[in-house]
């Protein structure tokens, strides 16, 4: 790279960029490379860029079926251990107490009493790398799904969509959308009370202004988490 | 939807913990990448090895998928033809020798011919077209590095130059690729 004394090689980051990709580099300039990239997004621009020009290698590469053992043997190693936990959740184990009693305040505001008669039930939203923290409160006494967010931002095109899977085979089922807001309060319809368990995932998404078009997620993916009760 | 939007939905899915959508996602596009990873290892078990790899690393890490720059299929072939390359990277440290003579005969042979060319998407075609106008030799370097995990030493090796001397010439040699592709 051209900002070091003792190489004189013609490219600078531009052909690093390239043979980081085809691994060319020592270990040493892809550590250093990669430090760039992380600061620089049109280094990271670069990179993908030429992944998808040199990925043309292999279209000429003819398919071959892998073996059906083989998605045996996926599926058991993927389904098996839990996925892993947000990072924020596993370094910090006892911020959930924090968050629990932050959580019960909250309860007590919006239910106005601390005993229901069906369990409240909560879900941690956290996607730590885009900076997104939300709280969804599912409310049964009051038929009304709350989420808070307490971080990240929604840009003025587009709103969060929540979305509930219920189990790991079905399909999301929007519950409504957050724009501006910070908090917002949705009146669940009685279809959809009985998804409201502890085995269902909430989930977040981008969309455009006035929610998917098409009944599923269509943006990226924010963050998500299950449903469960607070101690 | 375009194939590309559908795989970008499944991707979307998969991050939500959807098996359904894993399980399509492996329907659609295993066997292609199960033959790059033959392609870069010519071994069967090693390759189904690394197959798994990747569809774990889908399973574990859809969410770091990131539309901007990546269509799925190139984020699905560049996470198997790494795994692939630094998979036969680990064995081949073992049989350098025999690794080098390889490298030797396959910098000699051709890349794809015309007819193979014109079934291929834009961006190959583009890539090819643009290689062709690098010398033949420099060519096949950036071919071996992608796929066969060339490093400078072995070609430098394979070929009796000195290694700066090769560097300098491929850094080159991409710097004019780049400019052809249009950077």
């Amino acid at each position: 790279m051209t900002d070091r004394d003792d190489t004189d090689l013609p490219g600078g980051f531009e052909a690093a960029a390239a043979e980081y990709v085809l691994g060319l580099l020592t270990p040493q300039e892809r550590a250093q490379f990669e430090k760039a990239m992380r600061a620089d997004p049109d280094l990271e621009q670069d990179v993908a860029a030429w992944s998808t020009y040199f990925a043309g290698y292999t279209d000429s590469i003819e398919e071959v079926p892998a073996p059906p053992q083989l998605w045996s043997r996926i599926e058991a190693a993927a389904f098996a251990a839990p996925r892993r936990k947000p990072f924020w959740q596993q370094l910090w184990p006892y911020a959930a107490g924090a968050l629990a009693a932050s959580v019960l305040a909250f309860a007590v505001y919006t239910t106005g009493s601390l005993g229901p008669e069906e369990p409240h039930l909560y879900a941690d939203l956290v996607a730590e790398e885009q900076g997104y923290v939300l709280l969804a409160h599912w409310a049964p006494d009051s038929q009304t799904f709350m989420l808070r967010r307490d971080a990240g931002d929604v840009p003025e095109d587009n709103a969060i969509e929540i979305w509930v899977i219920p189990g790991p085979d079905s399909a999301p089922v929007s519950v409504g959308l957050m724009q501006a807001a910070t908090l917002t309060q949705i009146p669940v319809p009685d279809a959809l009370v009985p998804l409201m368990t502890p085995q269902t995932t909430v989930a977040v998404s981008l969309e455009p202004k006035g929610g998917s078009a098409t009944g599923a997620p269509t943006g990226p993916i924010l963050a998500t988490g299950p449903l469960g009760n607070r101690g | 939807m375009t194939p590309q939007e559908e795989l970008e939905a499944l991707i979307a899915r998969i991050v939500m913990g959807d098996r359904k959508a894993f399980s399509e996602l492996y329907m659609r596009t295993s066997a292609k990448l199960f033959g790059i990873a033959l392609r870069v290892l010519k071994q069967d078990a090693p390759a189904e090895e690394v197959l798994q790899e990747v569809y774990l690393k889908v399973w574990n890490r859809a969410g770091q998928y990131r539309v901007n720059g990546y269509s799925p299929m190139t984020w699905l072939i560049t996470i198997t033809r790494n795994a692939a390359i630094d998979r036969l990277r680990r064995r081949s440290a073992r049989g350098a020798q025999a690794d080098v003579d390889a490298l030797a005969d396959r910098l000699a042979a051709p890349g794809p011919g015309p007819e193979a060319q014109a079934v291929m998407s834009d961006e190959a075609r583009l890539l090819h077209q643009c290689l062709a106008e690098l010398p033949e030799d420099r060519a096949e370097m950036v071919r071996s590095a992608y796929l066969d995990g060339a490093t400078y030493a072995e070609i430098a090796e394979a070929t009796g130059t000195k290694l700066n001397t090769l560097r300098t010439w491929l850094r080159r040699s991409l710097m004019q690729l780049r400019e052809c592709l249009g950077g």
